[in-house]
């Protein structure tokens, strides 16, 4: 052992979280050994305090300090809306957008029979518990781009179609602001795929 | 195109090379295992990103190396490319105009080969699945749209097959799910099947003039695709996915009893026929060798009408096995306007200008130094 037991234990501490290899772990850990004691205990209590505190909303699923969270609480928001997402971070980059007034589910995944993730697996069953309450009158599908993102969205457009609730799906494309030229092969055949009238 | 510099490093045999070419033939001499093969393969796996001869990367870094690293310069009409493959343990990295590129289907495609090696014969005589590698490569060279479409199905391939395993183990009894996964399985397979359609096609009207030129006359090649759900060239998309639903559909208690997806393009087949007779079951070791040849050889030209320019042509140890008028068939089509690559042990007996005017290079235990 190179370093005292606090500092190793440290270092192992850091390196379980991503991004985070041995030499970076102990730039941190030592760093940490000349911060001052009071931010340290601030640090170390936030890290606490995040874990113990936070939990899901047991309406949308999205992380939250108090239950239903705050934009389920929101009676300002459009309520007749909902929009589904696969994750926590992805209500955060539609909320940063400030155009969207509706409410959110978070699945917290995609089906993948592949990786054992089986419809009931992710947060599905709640939605359409939710979807009972006859308020909601549009559901938009807002799960990503891909293979399993693609399948859960249709999966649950299937589930949904007997109820008579609109279903979108959001669109996929070219990013705005973008050149066309830059665009890749892939990217653009979608693109005209999903052309619309004008 | 051409490649004017190809540099070698811990790829299999190569420690280190740096060598430069010439737009013309490239003639690679030596005995056996000394690495005239390691070489078209570098050039091969700079072009595609991956082996003919092997599906593990780790294969190509040499003994006790961490990493083999391939860099290149090609030669287009307009415009010269360096062009660099790092293989690594942990996966590969490609580079085009030394801009890391994020996908390696957006690397494919910037240099195109042709290679020809005695494995080729197998796309005649071999399995249905060495044709949809064939099919599936050849396509992904000059559209990049197709690369992702293929790779798309498969993944969704094994989605919907594990899927179906898990319902005949009654892990699961939603078919919902099933559902979903076939109709997402057939939008692509239908955009695959199509492309394969009209590849073939294209395929199939160079290869006969260029059959008919190597058996003097005398034969007539027809290339057949024939996809496991029974739909033709004509059928609409909308057709098409109709077709696939039904089949689908009746063909769905079998495959929840054997747990796996029993048609689509990855159950396609070719079938090549000369004179109205199917090569593989009739045809003779020679007219399974010309047929290859003149496979390859449309690639060619098939390449160029997609692109307007000739691929890199790579000849590994096969002008030893044509016979005479066969071997100067070739080097006529290729004659002054296709770089070309040719392993052999010897050059004696072939007795063509086109290699006559050839730089040799002679290759000796993973060194290389030119002769001519």
């Amino acid at each position: 052992m190179y370093y005292p037991e606090p500092i190793t234990k440290l270092i192992d501490s850091f390196m379980k979280l991503p991004g985070i290899g041995p030499k970076t772990a102990a730039r941190l850990a030592f760093f940490v050994l000349d911060m001052k004691e009071d931010d340290v205990l601030d640090f170390a209590k936030s890290l606490v305090n995040a874990k113990r505190d936070l939990t899901y909303c047991s309406v949308c699923g999205h992380i939250t300090d108090k239950d239903p969270c705050s934009i389920c609480e929101d009676m300002r928001r459009d309520r007749s809306l909902v929009c589904v997402v696969q994750d926590p971070k992805d209500v955060i980059a539609m909320e940063k957008m400030k155009e969207y007034n509706g409410l959110y589910h978070v699945l917290h995944g995609a089906i993948s029979p592949m990786e054992g993730i089986g419809p009931e697996d992710i947060n599905v069953p709640d939605l359409l518990k939710r979807l009972q309450d006859e308020t909601i009158k549009e559901v938009i599908l807002a799960t990503n781009p891909n293979i399993e993102g693609e399948a859960t969205a249709m999966y649950i457009s299937r589930l949904l179609k007997p109820s008579g609730i609109r279903v979108t799906r959001i669109a996929h494309g070219l990013p705005v602001g973008g050149d066309l030229e830059y665009a890749d092969e892939v990217t653009l055949s979608k693109a005209l795929e999903g052309r619309r009238d004008v | 195109m051409h490649i004017t510099e190809l540099s070698l490093e811990n790829y299999r045999n190569y420690l280190s090379l740096d060598i430069e070419f010439d737009n013309k033939v490239n003639v690679f001499l030596g005995e056996n295992a000394q690495g005239k093969t390691n070489i078209m393969e570098s050039i091969f796996v700079l072009a595609m990103a991956r082996s003919y001869r092997t599906s593990n990367d780790k294969e190509l870094i040499s003994w006790e190396a961490d990493y083999a690293k391939i860099r290149g310069r090609v030669q287009k009409s307009q415009s010269s490319v360096p062009l660099e493959l790092i293989i690594s343990k942990k996966g590969k990295k490609a580079k085009c105009n030394h801009i890391e590129q994020q996908r390696l289907s957006q690397y494919v495609g910037n240099m195109n080969v042709v290679m020809f090696a005695p494995e080729d014969l197998n796309l005649v005589k071999g399995s249905p699945q060495v044709r949809r590698r064939f099919i599936d490569m050849e396509i992904g060279q000059v559209s990049p749209v197709y690369l992702h479409d293929i790779s798309q199905y498969h993944k969704v391939l094994q989605q919907r097959n594990r899927y179906l395993k898990q319902l005949q183990l009654k892990e699961t009894k939603d078919m919902t799910m099933l559902d979903v996964l076939t109709d997402q399985l057939i939008q692509l397979a239908v955009k695959v099947v199509k492309k394969r359609f009209a590849f073939i096609h294209l395929l199939q009207e160079w290869a006969q003039s260029i059959h008919s030129g190597i058996s003097r006359g005398l034969e007539h090649l027809d290339i057949v695709y024939e996809p496991s759900i029974d739909v033709s060239e004509d059928d609409v998309s909308s057709k098409m996915i109709s077709i696939f639903e039904e089949t689908y559909h009746s063909q769905r208690k079998r495959e929840l009893e054997r747990g796996v997806t029993l048609s689509g393009p990855h159950r396609d087949d070719l079938v090549f026929l000369v004179n109205g007779k199917d090569v593989q079951t009739f045809g003779s070791q020679g007219q399974q060798r010309t047929t290859a040849l003149s496979v390859k050889l449309a690639e060619i030209e098939l390449i160029h009408s997609e692109i307007q320019e000739y691929p890199i042509l790579l000849l590994d140890d096969v002008l030893s096995e044509l016979d005479d008028y066969r071997q100067s068939h070739l080097l006529n089509t290729i004659q002054g306007k296709v770089q070309t690559f040719v392993t052999t042990t010897s050059i004696e007996g072939i007795h063509h200008q086109t290699l006559q005017e050839a730089s040799t290079f002679s290759v000796k235990q993973g060194t290389i130094s030119q002769i001519k």
